[in-house]
């Protein structure tokens, strides 16, 4: 692992970025590029950037975004329009300027012992995950991706995945893409038939716990990415704290994935409206 | 015509290279700042709130966001004065930077016993007593709302501690020149206001809070005037320093407070926005005052015309 949090406070800068492209992935779902070469230089999978979508606005936190991709200079980004931060990042055009805090946060880890990794999202739980499918590949690490989604149109990142992992299994609730179901429901016949040695989660609260429980009973180490609402990012306003059996850790500098074993489930932790 | 700007600021005893200190809460003891700010360079770092005992705060979410501001109810979550001195203190010791500690308790002995234990460090510079957090049960702001209260906690204070004591006020009251009369005349050497105002936010898709705790503190630009005018009305009322908070984002919001009264300014919800704050509002500071020929930066508190 290259980024515990000590690590990761001394690397993190605040950058002037420039938007490159910003594109409607599919409904209420957008992909935006930015131009940030120092951050896209360091950023590694399973990190977030945190982003000030614009000054002089009647909201004025910046919002937390995991890195979906990172390529030489540029930094791709993978948003839901939920609030207004969300709604106003919609709005941004190429060439507008913003700024972000990057790269934050203790990544994914990939131990070099690796020989057979299990992804497993639901809806843009596929964001974190498009650099780490494609490093593992690159690694010479066989991927498997279990992905889920309401319907086959909202399965985002889904040509990323097909062309990198070398299994790629779909359900979607209304069963217009792979089996009709929760993603869930695959994940125990792949842990079965593929034998990863490592497990990684990412999606609403509720499937995440799921996941890692299904992980748990067949002995898999389970890695989750959690989201919790944010205030400074760096560690400092103690907003974001997630319940571990070490005690309380923050999101945005001890995660924002954990070991899920450390993790003590909240009863119902809501999604935030960024 | 002056090219150089005297920017430093008297708490009492306590001498500060200029008006700009950051607000407790918003920048913990300053390490995870480290990268963004040479804290070398801020009048003085107040820390995070230390209690007696570890504290584990409340319920998430923690924050809601709202118009030009955000609600709060962290609960004052630190790891107690111990941990605090072996740890963040240690460090701090390594900086040359002032280090006011924020003290809290649920009862009149805690504040005591937190204040009796920084006494022998020596890199505390001042203590500022939180009498004023909205986000916890006991103690608290129940202390600040509260003339005989107030005096009762800064008398006890007062008596453990011979370091400069700051007492930290509440909005959340119908005078606030009341209790700052009543902490100044039991020996508070200056006050500091504002703490976060009481608020609420509701989601209307699910009909929750917004915050676990339903109320939280209100801070950011929303507060700015109702501020102002409370350092103002404050500063008018009293004679010992007044620092002076509550949505500072720009030099001009640090010049208007000293225009109102306050000898030094508190820059909180903006770290979050801009990590780089501090720095930005010291240099607009100095900035201003050499564009309007102002030889000391101390000449502009209290200096609103009327």
């Amino acid at each position: 692992m290259t980024c515990g949090s000590d690590g990761g406070l001394e690397r993190m800068l605040l950058e002037r970025v420039t938007v490159l492209g910003n594109e409607r992935v599919t409904e209420g779902v957008g992909l935006v590029v930015l131009e940030a070469p120092r951050v896209a230089r360091g950023v590694r999978p399973g990190q977030f950037v945190h982003l000030r979508i614009a000054e002089g606005r009647d909201f004025i936190l910046r919002r937390p975004f995991s890195v979906h991709r990172a390529s030489g200079e540029r930094l791709e980004i993978l948003y839901q329009v939920l609030g207004v931060g969300t709604r106003a990042l919609s709005l941004a055009e190429r060439g507008e300027e913003m700024d972000l805090i990057g790269p934050l946060g203790h990544g994914w880890e990939m131990p070099d012992t690796l020989s057979h990794a299990l992804l497993v999202c639901g809806g843009l739980g596929s964001a974190p995950m498009g650099m780490l499918a494609i490093e593992l590949a690159e690694k010479g690490v066989a991927v498997t991706v279990a992905q889920g989604a309401s319907t086959a149109g909202r399965l985002v990142a889904r040509e990323l995945f097909a062309d990198v992992a070398r299994r790629h299994e779909i359900a979607t609730d209304d069963g217009s893409a792979g089996e009709r179901g929760f993603v869930t429901a695959l994940v125990e016949p792949l842990v079965a038939q593929d034998r990863p040695d490592i497990v990684y989660v990412c999606g609403p609260e509720p499937m995440e716990r799921i996941v890692a429980a299904q992980a748990a009973t067949a002995g898999v180490p389970c890695q989750v990415s959690l989201e919790r609402l944010m205030g400074c990012g760096i560690g400092a306003c103690l907003s974001c704290v997630v319940s571990t059996v070490h005690g309380q850790k923050r999101a945005c500098v001890d995660g924002p994935v954990f070991n899920a074993e450390e993790v003590l489930w909240a009863s119902a932790e809501i999604p935030p409206k960024y | 015509m002056n090219h150089t700007v005297d920017m430093r600021v008297r708490l009492g005893s306590l001498e500060l290279r200029n008006p700009v200190v950051t607000a407790s809460g918003t920048f913990a003891s300053g390490r995870e700042y480290a990268g963004f700010v040479e804290l070398e360079r801020l009048g003085a770092i107040v820390t995070k709130g230390v209690s007696l005992h570890p504290w584990a705060g409340n319920a998430s979410p923690r924050i809601a966001e709202t118009a030009s501001g955000m609600l709060n109810s962290i609960g004052l979550q630190n790891p107690g004065v111990e941990a605090f001195c072996a740890s963040d203190l240690v460090w701090l010791a390594t900086r040359d930077v002032p280090v006011i500690v924020n003290i809290s308790g649920h009862s009149v002995a805690e504040y005591v016993a937190v204040a009796e234990r920084l006494e022998a460090e020596a890199v505390v510079s001042a203590l500022e007593v939180n009498i004023s957090c909205p986000n916890v049960d006991e103690g608290g702001m129940a202390f600040g709302t509260s003339r005989s209260a107030a005096a009762e906690v800064t008398r006890a204070v007062r008596s453990a501690t011979r370091k400069p004591l700051i007492v930290k006020l509440t909005p959340n009251v119908t005078d606030i020149t009341e209790i700052a009369r009543a902490v100044e005349a039991e020996g508070a050497d200056g006050v500091s206001l504002i703490n976060t105002l009481l608020g609420m936010a509701i989601d209307t898709d699910t009909f929750h809070p917004k915050l676990a705790r339903a109320v939280g503190g209100l801070s950011g630009p929303a507060v700015k005037p109702v501020a102002v005018r409370m350092v103002w009305q404050v500063a008018s009322a009293v004679s010992i320093p007044v620092i002076g908070m509550g949505g500072i984002a720009t030099a001009e919001d640090a010049v208007e407070f000293m225009l109102a009264g306050a000898t030094a300014v508190a820059v909180g919800t903006a770290n979050f926005v801009d990590p780089t704050a501090t720095m930005r509002i010291t240099e607009g500071l100095e900035a201003f005052c050499l564009k309007r020929g102002i030889g000391r930066v101390a000449e502009l508190t209290g200096a609103v015309r009327l």
